[in-house]
């Protein structure tokens, strides 16, 4: 899908990154393109999560350059701000809001941020709750549903605020087993609709059917950049190796 | 002597003490937030030097003994040729002691919103203040109503503090030990002010539980 | 990378772009200023009254002032033990009572709760101090301050250990009792162990309020370290300066309570993960 044509979304030059004396981020090169669906995989401690968090500056980079379709990552204020309005994000810990209905947590963001009146908030938000196919939950407040459907929320949230791009923190690892796919689903949908997604996932067979390419990293560094076939069926690197037969290992 | 006795001869001085202790109760609970709440932006701000200070100053007047506190306000600061009304240091330290406490409360309070949603928060593209406005703030509050409940409890608890210093109408405590040297006034002068005190503790305690009952957050 | 462990202190603010740094550098440089100044200003208002002369802090510099102190801090200690002992002692029957399935018994335990917590420490200090002798009881001293500053933080122990009741499963109790263990026995054995454990943190942050409350020994004329500290003023005439010193030492006492507070909730918690 992603030929040289299309426009780069994010454009990621030469990041790095310490956490004190750690090197979590090492000289990171990537470019998402439009319509582009990028998983990003590895082991625990990779720097993955906190890769995809740099894309909207929930983390700071010690140097290295972030572009946001063709303008530089700005630093703070209403630039960053609007930025972020544009980048949708689903954290590994949904963070809906808890003193929020359901529908005040999607209505929230574009009515201000965007300043969308009230009434067209709602029914936005109405139709996007229905799409994730909670919309039966509007009225009631996050703690009254579970994991899968607080998650799934949280992506009709960001998809209120008709982002140019979605990131997606280990967005299953919260869940319990038998409302991952639910996320999925919903997931899957959205990128067949076309929309520019980043993932970052322990999902495999979720990142083999649905990613246009994957990106394996390890210990900060982005180790493999393939298509899902072949990175899953030969994987370019002994770490990556290593990284497949462990979770297949788990898995069985 | 007999509750009717008693109330015939200091009924209007109990409802003088009563007016005195609730006079102080409010007056330092209202300062206290006020202060509670500058203190705990000062707390939470990127600025060091500003959250240093307001750290001493809660662990200062949060472990700080009441009568302590009075004294050196009272008998010590007229020796820095600071002088104060009786009322206005009782006033001052029944509003420091409440306002440490009612940093804590509101720090506990913002401690549960948890960093979680202020990402969130974050990511919908809310600026510091929106942020502010739309999650941090009534999620702080709502979940510090039992907190300040029990805190209105404890201002007023110490506001007995008055009757350590002569004021004339003296307080709900004041006015047991002024009619127990003038009269016998026996176990009875000391259950109308315990009534009145528990009372008033009662009502505020069950006003606050409606309150949070209606305001709670589900997490 | 987990947001778990981070505080609202680090999570309020995002790390600071250029503009903010200047900003933050600005108001860092002009608060110290501010606080140098304050703090200029307090030292002035002691130099320009003299408090800073020597003779009113070579008190300090003398054995006898910290023997005499350090006597009236043992006599508070005195008072802050017994306290909390009989405070204790109270609050569990206060519990009991609560948590009885005897209705009248609990709802007496709630107004007795509700009273303790209701009355100021210094309203049952003058009515240990005035009434028993109006009756011909002669307290000792000891007991005049000990026993109200007790009844008065009774109830908030009461209610403290209820809640460590209340936090133990269920299913304690109903695999000792599925054991043969009678009622009491789940009770004593099992169940007010772990509660116990749970609330010793509390505890400890309470014994704070008990140890302030008998800075009100003075009234009854029990020799505790604010009485002692009074003493040392008339022969030494120097108030401002004992006082002070007074208050930092019950400021620190309290501060180093807190922190064990703090350090022994820390501890349960990661005894417990």
């Amino acid at each position: 899908m992603a030929t040289n044509e299309q426009t780069a979304i994010i454009e990621l030059k030469h990041i790095d990154k310490h956490f004190g004396s750690l090197h979590v981020l090492k000289d990171i090169n990537l470019t998402v393109h439009k319509g582009e669906v990028v998983v990003i995989i590895g082991p625990s401690g990779s720097g993955k999560s906190t890769l995809c968090r740099t894309i909207n500056r929930l983390e700071t980079i010690d140097s290295g350059e972030i572009v946001i379709d063709g303008d530089i990552l700005p630093q703070e204020g209403k630039k960053l701000a609007r930025l972020r309005s544009e980048v949708g994000m689903v954290f590994q810990s949904f963070n809906l809001f808890a003193h929020k209905t359901i529908l005040d947590n999607v209505t929230i963001g574009p009515r201000e941020v965007l300043g969308t009146p009230k009434k067209k908030a709602e029914e936005e938000a109405m139709a996007l709750l229905k799409r994730v196919g909670v919309e039966n939950q509007a009225k009631k407040v996050p703690a009254q549903l579970s994991g899968g459907q607080q998650q799934r929320v949280a992506i009709a949230r960001s998809l209120a605020m008709h982002p140019k791009v979605m990131l997606f923190d280990e967005p299953t690892s919260a869940l319990d087993p038998e409302m991952i796919g639910e996320v999925l689903d919903v997931m899957t949908e959205l990128a067949r609709e076309g929309m520019t997604m980043v993932i970052v996932t322990h999902e495999m067979n979720f990142a083999r059917r649905v990613a246009d390419r994957i990106i394996f990293m390890d210990e900060g560094r982005i180790l493999e950049e393939n298509e899902p076939e072949a990175f899953f069926s030969a994987p370019g690197t002994q770490r990556a190796k290593d990284f497949l037969n462990t979770l297949k290992e788990r898995d069985r | 002597m007999t509750i009717q006795e008693l109330l015939a001869q200091f009924g209007d001085k109990y409802l003088q003490a009563l007016i005195t202790t609730y006079q102080l109760t409010f007056i330092s609970f209202f300062l206290a937030t006020i202060l509670g709440v500058i203190i705990t932006v000062m707390r939470v701000s990127p600025i060091r030097p500003l959250q240093i200070a307001a750290d001493f100053y809660v662990q200062i007047f949060r472990n700080i003994p009441g009568a302590a506190l009075l004294i050196l306000l009272v008998y010590a600061l007229p020796y820095l040729n600071i002088v104060l009304p009786y009322f206005t240091a009782v006033l001052i330290a029944t509003t420091l002691i409440p306002s440490s406490f009612c940093s804590e409360y509101l720090m506990s309070g913002m401690n549960t919103i948890g960093a979680g949603q202020i990402e969130a928060a974050r990511s919908l593209g809310m600026t510091f203040m929106q942020m502010i406005r739309h999650v941090v703030m009534p999620q702080a509050i709502r979940s510090s109503v039992l907190p300040m409940t029990n805190l209105l409890v404890a201002t007023m608890l110490t506001t007995a503090l008055a009757s350590q210093v002569p004021l004339n109408p003296t307080d709900l405590t004041g006015i047991v030990s002024y009619i127990n040297t003038h009269a016998v006034g026996g176990i009875t002068a000391f259950l109308i002010s315990a009534v009145l005190y528990c009372g008033t503790a009662v009502i505020i305690g069950q006003i606050g539980n409606q309150i949070d009952r209606k305001v709670r957050i589900l997490r | 990378m987990t947001n778990g462990t981070i505080s609202i202190r680090d999570a309020l603010y995002e790390s600071p772009g250029p503009k903010a740094k200047k900003i933050i550098a600005a108001a860092t440089v002009l608060s110290l200023v501010v606080l140098a100044a304050l703090i200029y200003l307090v030292i002035h208002q002691f130099y320009i009254t003299g408090q800073l002369d020597s003779r009113y802090w070579s008190v300090f510099a003398r054995a006898s002032t910290w023997r005499y102190l350090g006597k009236g801090l043992l006599g508070t200690l005195k008072v802050a033990l017994g306290s909390s002992l009989v405070a204790f002692a109270i609050a569990m029957v206060m519990m009991l009572g609560r948590l009885s399935s005897i209705r009248p018994v609990s709802w007496i335990a709630v107004a007795l709760i509700e009273l303790s917590r209701g009355i100021p420490t210094l309203l049952f200090i003058y009515f240990f101090f005035l009434v028993p002798s109006q009756f011909g009881i002669m307290l000792p001293v000891y007991w005049k301050i000990t026993l109200p500053v007790a009844i008065s933080a009774s109830g908030v122990v009461a209610e403290t250990l209820r809640s460590g009741v209340n936090a133990v499963p269920k299913g304690q109790t109903e695999a000792a009792l599925s054991l043969g263990m009678t009622d009491g026995k789940v009770f004593f054995k099992i169940v007010f162990p772990q509660a116990f454990r749970y609330v010793i943190p509390s505890l400890i942050a309470e014994l704070v309020i008990v140890l302030k409350d008998t800075t009100f020994a003075y009234v009854v004329s029990y020799a505790d370290m604010m009485l002692n500290a009074r003493v040392l003023i008339s022969n030494y005439d120097a108030l401002l300066a004992v006082y002070l010193v007074v208050a930092v030492i019950y400021i620190i006492i309290n501060y180093l309570l807190h922190r064990a507070a703090v350090f022994m909730a820390g501890h349960r918690k990661t005894a417990a993960a």
